[in-house]
């Protein structure tokens, strides 16, 4: 990179504050994007990076602080001022509508920006087209974006970041949902992006991806700055330090398990077209398995098929050693089957309700006594003990689950299954937007309740985790299991080979 | 719900605990701050039209309108207030009223001239449970084409709510029909302690619904159903199961609002109660209902019941056109809903 | 991969069906019924007819365009025949009572003012508190019709001023037949203009764009510097004007201004707009369509008589097929994501909606 020793700076936030409601997301934070550079901005979920981003983008406005950005001095943005500036965003979410077309997707934003009053479905067609061919990609044009995969759509909404002539991009979580492949694509197109001298912000909690792309990385950590400098002079330890501000506990402690401990959970020859194959996979009381692979090689969907989600098409499940058929969620919670879903927030959590709301709401049926009537002192006996146990630090048992941090809000979703006493359960992503004190906290409680008996599968793209706490790591290929390590042979370095062979 | 069971345990464990039971107290008049808000509007509406008027407004004929026209709106407002909680609507309420009392109507005087008025007034309970009947069978229609085959709720009872009343159209051909059993009539005019028969199934049906949703699973299911589908599958909630649950369990309301109908006017028609379907939508979201789902109180859509009926009456005991009354209506709902917005903004932030 | 060569292969009229919104299927419909109604009653297959059936959509054609620009937007509006009564009735009540005939183009202008500020009403509620809209318009109705009366007037006009009134009996193209004089009704043309231009409107101006972006995902739109509050007051005070123009209409051909006339036909005419492909949740649907909607709507009345089958039956048939359609169009909606690959799967979208 030929970056000059004192280029001005495209864009620079001066001692921006943001308050919500007393509580500060973004305290005195300021931070400089140079010309062509990839810049990183690491952190923790709720280290302040969102709040950053909608501040550039005119998406929220800061109580102080200034914004400087071409030159041009602003107390706030607001979205029209921010895209005429040349900052463009491309959400996690990607922001798209997915009612209109791809090609509308792309070109309208910009053809309203250029101060148009009239919409021409004939002209933006070959805007988009320009833009796609030029990244070299093969869209869909006329496809709704509703119809798209997740890949697709953000390609879409990086073509509607480009195809309006963007100085700065900011790029939002951008890999959460692509697979290997797609990730390297990606990032060959950051590359391209750079040589044309766009800036780049790069949002990411994954450090492998921040060393990857960037040149240069900035740091929060509860909505503070913590540090800014080049990209090489920080090892992976040492930013995931900055970002959590402590030494990280990544000693492997699992429990033996006798080699004729009862079977949990025994998976034969399950599969189902175009997703998975032949898995079979064994889980024994106290036993913790560790699943992993790539994005899109099927650990998801295996899991979610063994919950009835999506069930399996083809092969068995036995749970403690009966046979159990699962067409359904229903079906797998009957038989004693828990799942932590990844996607906590919509798929875990009922937000708005209580803590006791949530953790009832897998077992609520169980209290139904005489005339079907609940009795509620059992159950909140029973939600009280299991809260406790897991912790779920919080004044009361009726506050809404929306006011917990991330890591007390996967103990409300342990909570829920905990109350069915299932005998195997699954957890997809159990730390994934957990702050690190708490994910350690949540390996422990996993190991406690698997020396209690319990059948537990992990399935993780977190590797030291899976190191950390699994007995076996099980490797999904191309929807299949294609290697198992146990005892000394799981360590970090073997799973991430065998992770990318 | 399990605020309250969260605040009874407080008090269970007494002493140390204490200042728990003290936030949960706190908390709760905020989580139910509509129940605090209707009863507030009610008292002081009562208070006003006491003052403007005491003699009308406080006569007993007065107090007899309110106890005797809020019952059916009630029923409805709470059958819309289910279906709102979780997570839809029924258009198509009133017009399973309608059928019900058509359907008792119509076999009543179908018997009675057949076999005599005597035999006729003698089946009054059979032909009332045929009228629940009838609203049971729609409401499980709604349930079929909302949970089985899918359709958003709101698109389904529109449908459903043109297909009934059509179909009610059909067979009265248009015409309001007299003719009710006679114990029905005898319901209408009869009190206990000075409150009328059919005020008391308002209460009736306002606790069996207030148990369904606080002491049976499906209740909870409901309200899981609604706040968060998504969560609710993957918790392992049957959504098939429940919505059919729950728009099964609205027609049942929904008949028994039409047998309410029977029994203040011995006459039925397809067209009784065509402004009811948006006024009962309102009175459910006044009452604290949540039109998006999740959220929801009993008492909260009775007191709003109650309150829009005190209104009614207050204005007509002013003197004050029906029209008025509609223009106050329009007044409460806004800005309760924009009080609402407001203080959200205030706290929330 | 076959899919996009193949709908290149494809061409003209064909490569579009069904339309975005189905429309190819209910004009497919319409004909149907048409052409089995032609078959059982012979008469059907009439100009008169067919100038009937417009006649008779000419009202709920215009509703139901206001009604398709708000569900486009992402709202409901109950409210819209409420402001046609204010509108239409306040502004023959002013001029009448000051003994004033303010004139073809005013009596119209004034309605259609009266309604803009109406539909402004509900766009600042909307826009600025973030209401939602069906509960705002339950809320304006009840208040616009009751302000009506208490302030305007509650008396039935049976004589409209005479620059409208010569209107209910001046046609655009009159044709004899054996069975008599049959003609086309003049407010057709007014009605068809505004038909294409809000075609025009929706599909080629950003106004129209924006509506339906902001139906398709709101904050979305917020982040690509659309906006959305003006867009959404802006919308509904050209609601409010449309709604006035149909109350006009409806007026005209009723021949009188009755305070109490368009009552409970919101859900009706949202029905009608549903049947022509639009979607409830917003961002989706056409004119095209909705005109076909209406129109089938219309078609099965008319013919329902024609071949005995008594009036009573409409609502239910027009019930029915609004089941049909949404249930089809539920029931293979739920096919595909059944067996769909994981690629379906899309956390984040699920978590910003």
């Amino acid at each position: 990179m030929d970056i000059s020793p004192a280029p001005r700076p495209v864009l620079e936030l001066r001692d921006i504050v943001k308050t919500y409601g007393g509580v500060h997301a973004l305290d005195t934070v300021s931070f400089t994007l140079l010309p062509g550079e990839v810049h990183c901005l690491a952190g923790e979920n709720g280290s302040g990076k969102s709040t950053l981003i909608k501040i550039i983008s005119g998406v929220e406005t800061p109580d102080s602080g200034v914004i400087v950005v071409g030159g041009e001095r602003h107390a706030s943005m607001t979205p029209a001022s921010a895209i005429a500036a040349g900052v463009q965003v491309i959400y996690q979410d990607f922001s798209l509508f997915p009612n209109l077309s791809v090609a509308e997707n792309i070109a309208m934003p910009r053809q309203r920006a250029v101060g148009g009053r009239f919409y021409s479905a004939r002209a933006a067609r070959p805007i988009a087209q320009g833009i796609v061919d030029e990244l070299g990609l093969a869209l869909d044009l006329d496809a709704d974006v509703a119809a798209l995969s997740v890949a697709d759509k953000q390609l879409t909404a990086i073509c509607r970041a480009l195809v309006s002539d963007a100085q700065i991009i900011i790029m939002d979580e951008p890999t959460t949902a692509l697979t290997g492949a797609e990730v390297t694509a990606l990032f060959a197109l950051v590359r391209r992006l750079q040589s044309r001298g766009v800036s780049l912000i790069f949002v990411s909690h994954k450090l492998d991806e921040v060393l990857r792309v960037s040149q240069r990385l900035t740091v929060l950590r509860n909505g503070t700055w913590v540090a800014t400098g080049a990209a090489g002079d920080y090892d992976r330890d040492a930013i995931a330090g900055l970002m959590t501000g402590k030494d990280i506990d990544t000693s492997r402690v699992v429990s033996a398990v006798p080699a004729d401990a009862a079977i949990a959970l025994e998976v034969k020859g399950l599969g189902r077209p175009g997703a998975f194959a032949d898995v079979d996979l064994v889980v024994r009381c106290g036993e913790i398995v560790g699943l992993t692979g790539l994005l899109g090689s099927g650990r998801g969907e295996i899991a979610e098929a063994i919950f009835g989600v999506r069930p399996a098409t083809t092969g068995t499940i036995a749970v403690g050693g009966h046979p159990v058929r699962i067409q359904s969620i229903p079906d797998a919670v009957a038989a004693g089957i828990g799942y932590v879903p990844e996607d906590r927030l919509t798929q875990g959590l009922f937000l708005d309700d209580s803590i006791a709301d949530n953790v009832v709401a897998a077992s609520v049926t169980a209290f139904a006594g005489r005339a079907r009537l609940l009795d509620r002192a059992r159950m909140l006996a029973f939600i009280q003990s299991v809260a406790s146990r897991l912790r779920i630090k919080a004044p009361n048992l009726s506050l809404a689950v929306r006011s917990l941090s991330g890591g007390n809000a996967q103990r409300v979703v342990l909570a829920k299954w905990l109350m069915t006493n299932p005998k195997v359960l699954l957890l997809n992503g159990p730390t994934v937007g957990v702050d690190v004190g708490s994910k350690s906290e949540i390996l422990e409680i996993l190991r406690t309740q698997a020396s209690a008996g319990m059948g537990v599968v992990v399935i993780s793209d977190d590797i030291p985790e899976l190191y950390s706490a699994c007995h076996r790591v099980l490797i999904v290929q191309g929807g299949r299991i294609v290697c198992e390590l146990a005892g000394d042979a799981v360590r970090v370095e073997t799973i991430e080979q065998r992770i990318a062979a | 719900m399990m605020n309250r069971i969260a605040e009874a345990d407080g008090m269970r464990r007494g002493g140390a605990e204490r200042r728990d039971v003290l936030t949960d107290f706190v908390r709760k008049i905020h989580v139910n701050r509509s129940v605090g808000q209707m009863a507030a509007l009610l008292v002081a509406a009562f208070a006003i039209f006491t003052i403007l008027r005491p003699a009308v407004f406080l006569g007993s004929y007065n107090l007899q309108v309110i106890a005797l026209a809020a019952p059916e709106i009630g029923i409805l407002a709470i059958a819309m207030m289910v279906t709102m909680l979780s997570g839809g609507i029924d258009l198509s309420v009133v017009s399973i009223a309608n059928a019900s009392a058509i359907t008792i109507s119509m076999t009543y005087t179908a018997v009675s001239s057949r076999a005599g008025v005597e035999l006729a007034n003698s089946l009054a309970l059979p032909l009332v449970l045929l009228g629940l009947v009838v609203g049971v069978a729609a409401g499980a229609i709604n349930g079929l084409l909302i949970a089985k085959v899918g359709i958003t709720p709101i698109l389904a009872t529109l449908g459903t709510m043109q297909l009934f009343n059509g179909l009610e159209l059909v067979v009265t051909g248009g015409r309001t029909l007299y003719g009710a059993p006679a114990g029905l009539s005898t319901l209408g005019t009869t009190t206990f302690l000075g409150v009328p028969a059919i005020f008391l199934i308002l209460v009736v049906v306002a606790v069996a619904i207030g148990v369904l949703l606080d002491r049976i699973s499906l209740g909870f299911r409901i309200r899981y159903q609604g706040a968060n589908a998504e969560a609710s599958r993957f918790s392992g909630i049957s959504s098939t199961r429940t919505l059919l649950a729950t728009y099964t369990i609205v027609g049942l309301l929904g008949g028994i609002a039409g047998v309410v109908f029977l029994s203040r006017n011995p006459s039925a028609s397809a067209d009784y109660g065509a402004s009811y379907t948006l006024l009962v939508i309102v009175i459910a979201v006044l009452g604290g209902t949540n039109p998006y789902g999740g959220r929801a109180t009993v008492l909260g859509v009775v007191l709003a019941t109650l309150c829009l009926q005190v209104v009614a009456s207050g204005f007509t005991a002013m003197r004050l056109s029906s029209q008025q009354y509609a223009m106050a209506q329009g007044v409460i709902l806004i800005g309760a809903m924009v009080l609402d917005y407001l203080r959200g903004r205030g706290s929330s932030r | 991969m076959s899919t996009p060569a193949l709908r290149q292969r494809r061409s003209g009229l064909l490569s579009r069906w069904p339309g975005r919104n189905n429309e190819g299927y209910l004009a497919a419909l319409l004909l149907l019924v048409v052409a089995v109604m032609s078959a059982a009653a012979p008469a059907f297959f009439s100009l008169h007819t067919f100038f009937s059936v417009i006649r008779g959509a000419t009202v709920p054609w215009i509703f139901a365009m206001g009604v398709l620009l708000v569900l486009v937007s992402g709202g409901i509006d109950v409210s819209f025949p409420a402001i046609a009564v204010f509108s239409a009735y306040s502004a023959v009540a002013l001029t009448t009572a000051r003994g004033v005939d303010a004139g073809l183009l005013g009596n119209f202008a004034l309605a259609m003012a009266i309604g803009c500020l109406l539909g402004l009403v509900n766009g600042i509620l909307i826009a600025r508190f973030r209401l939602p809209t069906l509960i705002v318009t339950l809320g304006t109705a009840g208040f616009f019709r009751g302000a009506m009366i208490t302030f305007v007037g509650a008396t039935y006009i049976a004589q409209l001023p005479r620059s409208l009134a010569e209107q209910s009996t001046r046609s655009v193209i009159s044709v004899n037949t054996e069975a008599g004089t049959t003609f086309l009704h003049v407010l057709v043309v007014p009605v068809l203009i505004l038909t294409v231009l809000i075609a025009l409107g929706l599909k080629h101006t950003m106004f129209g764009r924006a509506a339906y972006a902001i139906g398709g995902d709101p904050e979305a739109a917020r982040r690509v510097g659309i906006p959305v509050q003006r867009t959404q007051v802006v919308l509904y005070v050209l609601v409010g004007a449309l709604a006035a123009f149909g109350g006009m209409v409806f007026m005209i051909q009723g021949q009188a201004a009755d305070p109490q006339m368009l009552i409970g036909i919101e859900l009706d005419t949202i029905a009608a707009v549903v049947l022509g492909g639009a979607s409830i949740f917003g961002g989706r649907g056409s004119v095209l369509g909705t005109v076909l909607g209406v129109l089938l709507v219309q078609v099965i009345n008319n013919s329902l008589v024609l071949v005995g089958v008594p009036t009573a039956w409409q609502r239910a048939t027009v019930g029915l097929l609004l089941l049909l359609g949404v249930g089809a169009q539920a029931w293979a909606g739920r096919r595909p994501r059944r067996a769909a690959p994981a690629a379906v799967k899309a956390p984040a979208v699920k978590a910003a909606a």
